[in-house]
């Protein structure tokens, strides 16, 4: 690890940051403290998935699986076998974890190329859908309903959505720091060689096997715990919300237009992102049908068309440009 | 065995349209690089104008080609000169993500015209039945099959044998030589997008009759046509025919021999394992 993860860490902007988050439970109103909630659920996922996605640069279709495992197994373990959510949270996290490792696997083994990786991806995100539907066990096409949440911290139940807010504070900071630990860590160094060229990696003697299957592993479990504790906030296991594709395209759309490969843009695309979804949903939601999504694709075309290379690097940029800016070391925090 | 029979052709008729639909994608991305994942709703925009149409005009779509294949053309040429040509040289992945931008804007434009109810455009055909010894073929199906096939020959000539044919290969090839043997490349890239999108209004029209439409059916097209051109190799026009079968077959062997749910996911698993043990595609020797 080099000081640049300390220094983050002991960086006065993160702290100063979750200080002045934490009481927002108490000042906001409910309808923007859900919007808030979900805006740190998908940073959270956007950063899990950039480890895989942004640094190894391995476009995986497959998070929806990981997230699913996490949300759908555990609410199933519990209310099929009685199984503390606790401890379903970990099996779905090691189920999660030892399907990444075979597709990693399978993309080292076979060696697939960007676009069959992809598809392959996609191929099994949509099985692991099919599977859900069809297994009454996990819920079949109706999903599962969760015991309301009284706050019994051993349960693990947060007490409604303050309790929700605090815990997707942590998992979404927990991710970001993830994030920050592995650019600053050989790993990260080994991903992104892996990622600008496969086989001068291999030829230099980088353990390609071994780092791809460690960056979709740590990125797999992330997403599985983050789905967990997304299902006991919306207490309502839905599949058609948690294990679709459609939850993965959203992310990769974040962590793309945020700027991809960096610890902070994923972030900074879903922070940006999911509320406007929302806000553009809340207002105009019952105008005409669609006409919200409509909008929301028109953002999301003007901003890829003015910022090409994602949003971070042109907050970079104007972040150097301001004025009395300091040599030209760059920002650790977005703005 | 009239099971087994009754499955294999529905899946090659099925198929074909799928190879169609796969092969307007393969040709963008050999000449330019894009993975369209609106396509998909391309088609869906298709079947919606075809409905219009037939509302408006009581055109059958068959008919409607004549003005949807000209309107969506110009439709793509935009896209692409005003959408896609500005991302050239940045990240794939934006690429993409500008796509499915589009394809929100495409879905939800269609929802706020037409409504979100499953609608039916009929055609004069579309109850016909062709009955041969055991096998019972739909006559739309028949119909999609045999101008499937002409269409892909058809293309296959153009590309073979006409200047500009010769052109899109030369640009698949290496856009900057081309671009000193004096070919626009630019130009190139438009008309492709723009023949890649028209194709797919021919597409719309052939899998319409009988089919229910929605305004949020574009994804799975996407996907199909995803599997089918990875399938064929990206670019290679026989691989990408031959793509579309196996999805077809597959797909129709699923719904006929199993149940709901496993029959669903033949055509996935079948896609996989056919990518481990054969990942440049289907077909031997090099593309085109």
């Amino acid at each position: 690890m080099r000081p640049e993860f300390y220094k983050v860490l002991a960086s006065p902007v993160l702290w100063g940051i979750l200080i002045l988050a934490a009481p927002l439970p108490f000042l906001l109103p409910s309808y923007y403290l859900h919007i808030v909630i979900l805006s740190l659920v998908y940073v959270a996922l956007a950063s899990s998935w950039n480890i895989v996605g942004g640094m190894a640069g391995q476009i995986s279709l497959a998070h929806s699986l990981f997230i699913g495992t996490g949300a759908m197994l555990s609410t199933a373990l519990l209310l099929k076998l009685g199984i503390n959510m606790w401890v379903g949270l970990l099996i779905s996290a090691a189920i999660s974890a030892m399907l990444a490792a075979m597709i990693a696997w399978i993309d080292y083994r076979f060696r697939l190329g960007h676009l069959s990786f992809v598809l392959i991806t996609l191929a099994f995100a949509e099985m692991g859908g099919l599977v859900v539907e069809g297994w009454d066990f996990l819920g079949g096409a109706s999903g599962l309903l969760l015991p309301r949440d009284t706050g019994h911290f051993l349960d693990f139940q947060f007490g409604g959505s303050h309790g929700a807010f605090w815990v997707m504070l942590l998992l979404a900071v927990v991710c970001v720091l993830v994030n920050v630990a592995i650019l600053n860590a050989p790993l990260g160094y080994y991903l992104r060689t892996i990622r600008d060229n496969e086989n001068a990696a291999r030829a230099i003697g980088v353990n390609v096997l071994r780092y791809k299957v460690a960056a979709m592993v740590i990125s797999a479990v992330l997403a599985s715990i983050v789905g967990t504790a997304y299902v006991r906030y919306l207490t309502f296991a839905d599949p058609y919300l948690l294990i679709s594709p459609v939850i993965t395209i959203e992310i990769v759309l974040f962590a793309t237009v945020g700027g991809l490969g960096s610890a902070f843009g994923p972030a900074l695309g879903a922070l940006l992102l999911v509320p406007l979804g929302e806000i553009l949903r809340g207002q105009l939601g019952g105008v005409l049908p669609g006409l919200h999504y409509f909008i929301y694709g028109i953002v999301v075309i003007a901003v890829i068309l003015i910022t090409p290379q994602g949003l971070l690097p042109l907050f970079e940029r104007l972040w150097k440009r301001r004025p009395g800016a300091a040599a030209t070391r760059p920002p650790t925090v977005a703005p | 065995m009239a099971e087994f029979l009754q499955a294999l052709t529905q899946g090659l008729l099925i198929g074909s349209t799928y190879g169609l639909l796969a092969l307007g994608m393969g040709l963008v991305y050999g000449v330019s690089g894009v993975v369209n994942f609106a396509h998909g709703d391309f088609i869906a925009l298709g079947m919606f104008m075809c409905l219009a149409l037939y509302s408006a005009l009581s055109l059958d779509p068959y008919v409607s080609i004549i003005i949807t294949v000209p309107v969506m053309m110009g439709i793509g040429a935009l896209v692409y000169r005003y959408l896609l040509r500005p991302m050239v040289g940045y990240k794939f992945l934006m690429i993409v993500q500008l796509t499915l931008g589009l394809s929100l804007v495409l879905q939800n434009g269609i929802l706020m015209v037409f409504g979100g109810q499953p609608a039916r455009t009929p055609s004069a055909v579309e109850s016909k039945l062709w009955i041969l010894g055991e096998v019972v073929m739909r006559v739309p199906h028949v119909i999609a099959f045999v101008v499937s096939f002409a269409l892909a020959i058809g293309l296959y000539v153009m590309l073979r044998s006409t200047d500009f044919g010769r052109s899109i290969r030369a640009v698949h090839q290496n856009a900057h030589a081309a671009s000193l043997m004096g070919i626009d490349v630019g130009r190139v890239q438009v008309l492709t997008f723009a023949l890649g999108i028209g194709i797919l209004a021919i597409a719309a029209a052939l899998l319409l009759p009988g089919t229910p439409i929605q305004p949020t059916m574009g994804l799975r097209y996407t996907v199909i046509t995803l599997l089918v051109v990875v399938l064929g190799g990206m670019t290679n026009f026989v691989g990408i025919m031959l793509g579309g079968l196996v999805i077809g077959i597959s797909e129709a062997f699923g719904t006929i021999y199993l149940s709901d749910i496993l029959g669903m996911l033949l055509p996935y698993g079948i896609f996989v394992l056919i990518m481990l043990f054969r990942p440049q595609g289907l077909t031997w020797g090099a593309a085109r």
